[in-house]
């Protein structure tokens, strides 16, 4: 190896470190401040590891149980607040899931039909339902809020999932119907001339090949339904409707908050996205790909 | 197989009528959704902006035409947010691009250890916007941040920075927030569109000396240009419509330093309950994004035009 390219992969490592410091750093400090107290967080500089390790926090959050005599001034005045993250979890969990079956069932089957049945007024539909997602969220916010009103589904959780499904069913179908029209029709007509159905053809045969695709708009409902703040803070109010970026936010601009305790929410509310994002990766980079390159 | 194809197709006329009615079936369910949930909220929302809808006086809501757009767009509030997002838009778009191209490339280098990076990139973009505003918002805090305490143990400052309260910084907090959010998503894309540039490209021009500078310049730049126009015109989009990490990071404030579109057009709805204007607001900054996705794919078409 030459001197020059032994620098050059020195300068390589280098920023490869930077970046590697630069995108796990505010994780990785998160998680430190969220085992220690307020008090240490407030020295400065602050206390860089948790010293003492305090699971106190996370404690709270899950039992009630107000930190012992080092987390004393912990706690502040958002007792309740912090009380409903566990809860707000579950909802977020529950809801995510539910937009995500639902895309995977409603797209998969519109996708197929689109990509594969010639029907009159094919293109109106495709265009309708795609055109849709141009429309600024801001801008329907108000109307739906009304709509859910009148239908008795403010509030609960069915009504995220209303929302959220018909926001992220344009995207998916758009992705699977690319993904669809990419595959050799071959397969599926031997079947069809076998005797079985459109609808047969598309369980046994399209979607065991279409599986990448569905992985990718699983995790993107998913990570949308589980992200998205603005429907969710307007639609949802009590506890059993609450999704987790909007009990977040209302600890996060809490002034009388405790450090600690908005680290722990926080943590608690990435592990899902960050598990996901990790598994499916390669869906995720490819279904971006694929969607946004037409 | 002439045959079975002749049947099939006999088969297909036969059954098209039936076939009709059975593929609408099949996409009514998101149809459905999508009417309910975006069409007509949209067409509700445009009935809105010609009417004054104001939530204090609920009974008279009288048609006024353009009025809400010709007020909004008088008031000084409005200019003032409009700058705003444009000033943000103009900060963070280069800042997305570039840092994500930078990373790209960095990413594409065939080196140990570098599989991992390409693994982690992705993470800041699947958290939520409100879980990363709230993590900046603890780390830039003026006296807890673990900035300031990593700018104080470096000597760079003597005394902790309150970056949120001062209003130029708190533009530039938001900017940073966004900036580590954001840049995965181009990362990702251009380090796709780097991928699927022939590696042979490179060899020849190696071949006829051509250094790594320009290399880059004559075969990397040119070929990711498709890239570059969607890379823009998405970030564009996303910067234009910040909200969620203004919410929990400044609150548009502090005044209305960090008051964009967005933000005001949700505080005219949801805070002064000034519906008809509101609705007026989101379809100005709907028309808005569309001229400006329209004068991106004016001003640099994803082809090479040909000279």
């Amino acid at each position: 190896m030459t001197a020059r390219r032994m620098l050059g992969r020195v300068v390589l490592y280098a920023l490869a470190v930077a970046l590697l410091i630069y995108i796990l750093g505010p994780f990785l400090w998160l998680l430190s401040a969220s085992f220690q107290t307020d008090i240490a967080l407030f020295q400065q500089p602050p206390e860089w590891f948790p010293d003492p390790f305090l699971t106190d926090n996370y404690r709270y959050v899950f039992t009630g149980k107000v930190p012992g005599e080092q987390g004393i001034g912990a706690v502040a005045a958002f007792t309740q607040e912090a009380q409903r993250i566990p809860r707000s979890l579950a909802n977020s969990l529950i809801v995510a899931l539910a937009v995500l079956a639902v895309n995977l069932l409603l797209a998969t089957v519109a996708a197929y039909t689109f990509a594969r049945e010639r029907f009159r007024g094919r293109e109106v539909a495709f265009f309708f339902i795609l055109g849709s997602r141009l429309l600024p969220p801001v801008a329907v916010a108000i109307p739906i809020y009304q709509i859910l009103r009148q239908t008795a589904l403010l509030d609960t959780k069915l009504g995220v999932i209303l929302v959220h499904s018909s926001f992220t069913l344009p995207f998916s179908i758009w992705v699977l119907t690319l993904y669809f029209r990419g595959m050799p029709r071959e397969i599926e007509e031997a079947s069809l001339v076998d005797g079985a159905s459109r609808l047969r053809a598309l369980f046994s045969i399209a979607i065991p090949l279409a599986a990448p695709g569905l992985a990718a708009i699983a995790a993107f409902s998913f990570l949308f339904s589980y992200n998205e703040f603005l429907f969710a803070l307007l639609l949802t109010q009590s506890p059993g409707s609450k999704t987790i970026p909007v009990a977040i936010a209302a600890i996060a601009q809490n002034p009388d908050a405790s450090y600690s305790l908005i680290a722990v929410g926080v943590i608690l509310a990435i592990i899902a996205p960050l598990i996901l994002a990790s598994v499916f990766r390669g869906y995720i980079a490819r279904g971006l790909v694929t969607s946004l390159e037409r | 197989m002439r045959n079975h194809d002749r049947l099939s197709a006999i088969g297909y006329r036969l059954s098209a009528r039936r076939s009709t009615a059975y593929s609408w079936l099949l996409i009514l369910p998101p149809l459905a959704l999508t009417a309910f949930f975006s069409i007509y909220p949209f067409i509700v929302a445009v009935d809105a902006s010609t009417h004054r809808i104001l939530l204090t006086r609920p009974k008279k809501q009288p048609y006024i035409g353009l009025d809400n757009f010709r007020e909004v767009l008088r008031v000084a509030e409005f200019r003032d947010a409009a700058v705003n997002t444009a000033v943000f838009a103009a900060m963070t778009v280069p800042a997305v691009t570039l840092l994500g191209l930078g990373v790209a490339l960095l990413l594409n280098q065939r080196l140990p250890g570098f599989g991992l990076l390409r693994w982690i990139v992705l993470l800041p973009w699947a958290i939520p916007l409100v879980g990363a505003g709230t993590m900046w918002r603890l780390l830039l805090h003026g006296n807890t941040g673990a900035l300031n305490g990593l700018l104080l143990e470096l000597g760079i400052i003597d005394e902790y920075i309150t970056w949120l309260s001062r209003p130029t910084l708190a533009m530039v907090a938001v900017t940073m927030a966004h900036l580590w959010r954001e840049f995965p998503l181009a990362a990702i894309l251009f380090l796709a569109g780097r991928q699927a540039i022939a590696s042979e490209l490179y060899d020849v021009a190696r071949i006829d000396g051509a250094g790594a500078f320009a290399l880059f310049r004559d075969i990397t730049l040119p070929l990711l240009r498709p890239t570059l126009l969607i890379v823009l015109v998405y970030e564009t989009v996303v910067s234009m419509s910040v909200f969620d990490l203004l919410y929990v990071l400044t609150g548009g404030g502090p005044g209305s330093a960090t008051t964009v579109l967005a933000w005001y057009t949700y505080a005219t709805t949801f805070k002064f309950y000034n519906l008809g204007q509101g609705a007026a607001l989101s379809l100005l900054m709907a028309a808005a994004i569309l001229v400006v996705i329209v004068l991106y794919t004016y001003i640099l078409p994803a082809k090479e035009e040909r000279r």
